[in-house]
């Protein structure tokens, strides 16, 4: 998503996410979220399929700890 | 003997363990320094008094009884109040966590317990070490001991300022995008970023899991290596943290950086977040400190600034929503203005969005490993001279880039040092990152550039 959405759909998005908001936060929302829109706009995307994210599972973490 | 309060943890330990200085006289010229002189700076949220004097008599007598003394035996240290503290309130400064009382400490706490120190207090910080500076959560938000008009810079605020102000030798802080190196920029002090996953997190309230560091503070660099020797080791409980040796960092600091190859990221420098003449100034005087100590100076060309910041902060505002989601459902009111802008939209992060982050961290973690793996270390400014401490708009997190996180992103050690002061007699900085768990080379040119200029010898008046 790179188009900025209405005020609407912001209020949409945000009761899928379970965010009921008076107004007053409502518009410091809908504020924020421009900007974390132009962050997301600007991050490289069309990545290959195998592109591995930063944080992967790694089990030994997992180990039961030694006393 | 010197004012007891503005003596390193060096010297003070030398002085214990030869007899010629009691842990009880110590922690009495802070606790004293803290009553008359913390209404001014309100770098503190919680002194813990009286069981610093206890552990002070503690202390006292084990040196008197001849017992093998810690590498903190008897030496004062405070805490960012995102350390956990078992029956000592930790609050995060956040109304949310007001009356919340820990039965745990945090596993940092637990070694600088271990290593015979006397906690102070606890720390200011910006909420949940995010937003701020704030004047609409538990506590007003801490000064800068160079000029109280102006901003100990966050996150760890209250942490450099007591610092700084000689209120303690030492503390512990968190950074996740600068908050150790900022404020250790603002208030003139020594403040290192440890390689992610060396100190453990656990007990620390977080900010950003993938980001998260916790680290050192104190007025000189020597000062952090012995904290980094405290608090540095593998922790089980810690899903980050890194079972790797730990090297002596004490014996790392020996004043040689001949040899050294510092490469300087210029264009970050100059075209995308241009540095004012006088800060220009300051950074080119320390690099020819280090070209007089042997070291060579090469540019060297990293990932845009911009880059680095819009992965992190991509990441940040979605772990951040996550942690901190119910409330802001259920009682969004009771967080400060500036952390409820600055975390509210991450609910509308998508896993795409957020996984899409994580993979370009990688490519600039690479990108960042691969130029370390050409130079010793990078150098540059931590950030401009402190500003005022006034209301600033919490937009700002998303619209300004930061010298400070690319070193989270890739997991780099980065050390902020005092480089100097401006006219108006506030500190410049100077940051020097290194490679992964390198972080003893790092400790080793900031203790040389320290002890090669004078610096170390100001202190604020109060």
């Amino acid at each position: 998503m790179t188009d900025t959405p209405s005020q609407d759909e912001i209020v949409h998005l945000a009761r899928q996410a379970g965010l009921d908001l008076p107004d007053a936060y409502l518009q410091e929302l809908v504020e924020a979220y421009g900007h974390v829109r132009a962050m997301i706009a600007r991050l490289p995307a069309g990545r290959p399929h195998g592109d591995e994210p930063a944080h992967t599972f790694v089990p030994q973490k997992f180990l039961p700890v030694k006393e | 003997m010197s004012n007891p309060a503005y003596l390193t943890i060096t010297e003070a330990s030398k002085l214990i363990a030869a007899r010629k200085l009691s842990p009880v006289e110590l922690t009495e010229a802070y606790l004293g320094r803290i009553g008359r002189l913390d209404s001014q700076l309100d770098s503190f949220v919680t002194l813990t008094a009286e069981r610093a004097r206890t552990e002070a008599k503690s202390a006292e007598a084990a040196v008197m009884a001849g017992k093998p003394l810690g590498r903190l035996h008897g030496i004062p240290y405070c805490l960012k109040d995102i350390y956990d503290t078992a029956g000592v309130r930790t609050t995060a400064m956040s109304r949310l966590l007001a009356d919340n009382v820990p039965t745990r400490d945090a596993r940092c706490q637990e070694k600088m317990a271990a290593a015979g120190g006397v906690l102070l207090g606890k720390n200011a910080t910006w909420e949940f070490a995010h937003g701020g500076p704030s004047w609409d959560i538990l506590f007003p938000p801490a000064r800068n001991p160079w000029n109280r008009d102006h901003s100990p810079a966050g996150s760890s605020s209250g942490s450099a300022a007591a610092v700084a102000a000689g209120f303690s030798p030492a503390t512990l802080g968190s950074d996740t995008g600068g908050s150790i190196r900022g404020p250790a920029a603002a208030c003139g002090i020594a403040g290192l970023k440890p390689t992610y996953g060396l100190v453990s997190r656990r007990g620390v309230i977080p900010n950003c899991f993938t980001h998260d560091h916790a680290g050192p503070l104190a007025w000189t660099t020597e000062d952090v290596a012995i904290l980094m020797q405290v608090i540095a080791g593998h922790d089980p409980e810690d899903p980050a943290s890194a079972d790797v040796p730990v090297p002596d960092y004490a014996a790392a600091l020996t004043g040689n950086v001949k040899g050294l190859v510092i490469g300087v990221p210029v264009g970050w420098l100059e075209t995308e977040s241009p540095l004012t003449p006088a800060t220009r100034a300051a950074f080119d005087a320390a690099l020819e400190v280090f070209r007089g100590l042997g070291a060579t100076v090469r540019p060297v060309t990293l990932p845009s600034l911009q880059q680095f910041d819009d992965t992190k902060k991509t990441i940040a505002v979605a772990e951040l929503f996550t942690i901190h989601g119910k409330d802001l459902r259920t009682r969004p009111d009771l967080f400060g203005a500036s952390l409820r802008y600055r975390i509210i939209a991450g609910g509308l992060v998508r896993a795409e969005e957020y996984i899409q982050a994580q993979r370009l961290r990688t490519d600039l973690a690479r990108a960042m490993q691969a130029v370390m793996a050409t130079v010793d270390l990078l150098m540059l400014p931590t950030s401009e001279p402190a500003g005022k401490l006034a209301p600033v708009a919490p937009s700002s997190l998303f619209t300004k880039v930061s010298f400070m996180t690319p070193f989270n992103v890739g997991g780099n050690p980065a050390l902020s040092v005092c480089s100097g002061f401006n006219q108006a007699g506030l500190p410049f900085s100077l940051q020097i990152a290194g490679r992964l768990f390198d972080d003893a080379t790092v400790l080793r040119a900031g203790d040389a550039y320290e002890k090669a200029t004078s610096w170390r010898d100001r202190r604020p008046s109060l």
